[in-house]
């Protein structure tokens, strides 16, 4: 490896990105593609946490400050960018090709994070085709509930976690972040609105709330009332999903994966043969 | 970017055995594996993880045992848009892959 990061930064750096993974805190690395007129060495590798702490070094201080800067808004953006390419050249960062000038240094910035997870409010049906779905979509679910006979390990053998408990201690106690998403589908608009209130406003890049166009207006009403900040209350998805036409529990669960899946990856939920002609060709 | 990768990264890295590591850098069109898909190269030649199957990946493949032989890091281009061979193309895009010796 360069001069700039000998091999117990390696060690360092490779034991963070597993960390990270595992499930640990999540770390970006940016590492040189191309040194461009700066020469920074193709390979330095610079670690950032979320708090702007880093590791290694690209090989200029410019160059750290500005990978440095950009990767700590990465960890609470959305939609999630996993790997993308930025163009560096006298201090200034771009992330457009046609926007890099003659002899930009080129750096690949990857962030590294513990599978997506899901809170679901609410064992009851719908809560149980969430949990099954999202599964297979990789994420590492907690189901809340404060009744033990739908928040049981029988019947969601597939969660990571099952809390009993009421629903706004139980939220409390959870870390929320841009990769967290909290999706309440519980017995009842009062128990929906209670858990809101420990949700709204938290970090987490998905808060979704089932009910119906008019129930859910009253509960943000209620909220904005009491004083939560209107920003918050406005992005929150509810009523929940996309427009899918869902009946079913099962359908419902594809309606509101989907929406999330949206948010995350910085979909539009239109449908793909309605961009056809938009599509350029390669 | 599996968890697997980096275990036997890390492995790897305190045992001092060579690993390469290919990175999809960035995607344009249609291509089988977006920005972020990682591919781990051990000397032997085998590896684990994938950048996109049959789509590009045995030319990766070449130029990562170079990176093995030289510890040089490349930007390899796979192109997807040009027919080779009677090579069936179903993916049509360009990928960009840097290709780097950790250890």
């Amino acid at each position: 490896m360069q001069d700039a990061s000998p091999g117990s930064t390696a060690v360092a750096l490779v034991d963070a990105i597993e960390a990270a993974l595992a499930g640990g805190p999540p770390v970006a690395v940016a590492t040189v593609v191309t040194g461009g007129a700066a020469s920074l060495a193709a390979g330095a590798k610079l670690l950032v946490r979320a708090d702007g702490r880093t590791l290694g070094s690209l090989g200029s201080a410019e160059a750290n400050e500005a990978l440095r800067e950009i990767a700590v808004a990465a960890f609470t953006a959305m939609p999630r960018i996993v790997t993308g390419t930025w163009y560096l050249a006298d201090g200034a960062a771009t992330d457009r090709p046609s926007q890099a000038v003659e002899g930009a240094a080129e750096v690949m910035l990857q962030l590294f994070e513990a599978p997506a997870r899901l809170v679901i409010v609410g064992a009851g049906h719908v809560g149980l085709a969430l949990a099954t779905m999202a599964e297979l979509l990789g994420y590492e679910t907690t189901v809340l509930d404060d009744r033990v006979e739908f928040a049981n390990r029988e019947r969601f053998p597939m969660a990571h976690r099952i809390l009993v408990e009421e629903v706004g201690a139980a939220l409390d106690s959870l870390t929320l972040d841009a990769s967290t998403a909290v999706v309440l589908v519980s017995r009842g608009h009062r128990v929906d609105e209670e858990a809101l209130r420990h949700a709204v406003g938290r970090g987490a890049g998905y808060v979704g709330m089932i009910g119906s166009r008019r129930r859910t207006r009253t509960v943000l009403d209620h909220l904005a009332a009491e004083g939560y900040p209107a920003a918050a209350l406005e992005a929150v998805s509810t009523p929940v999903g996309l427009d899918i036409g869902a009946e079913t529990p099962e359908e419902i669960a594809v309606s509101i994966l989907a929406e999330m899946t949206m948010v995350r990856r910085g979909g539009t939920g239109t449908r793909m043969s309605q961009n056809r002609s938009a599509d350029s060709p390669t | 970017m599996s968890l697997d990768l980096y275990r036997e990264l890390r492995e790897s890295l305190a045992t001092g055995q060579p690993r390469v590591l290919a990175t999809v850098a960035d995607t344009r069109g249609s291509t089988p594996r977006k920005a972020g898909a990682q591919m781990l190269l051990r000397p032997d030649g085998s590896f684990s993880g994938t950048i996109g199957g049959g789509c590009g990946e045995a030319e990766v493949w070449q130029e990562a045992m170079e990176t093995m032989a030289d510890g040089q890091p490349r930007t390899v281009v796979v192109d997807l848009t040009e027919p080779v061979d009677g090579d069936d193309k179903i993916c049509g895009g360009v990928m960009r892959v840097f290709v780097e010796r950790i250890g």
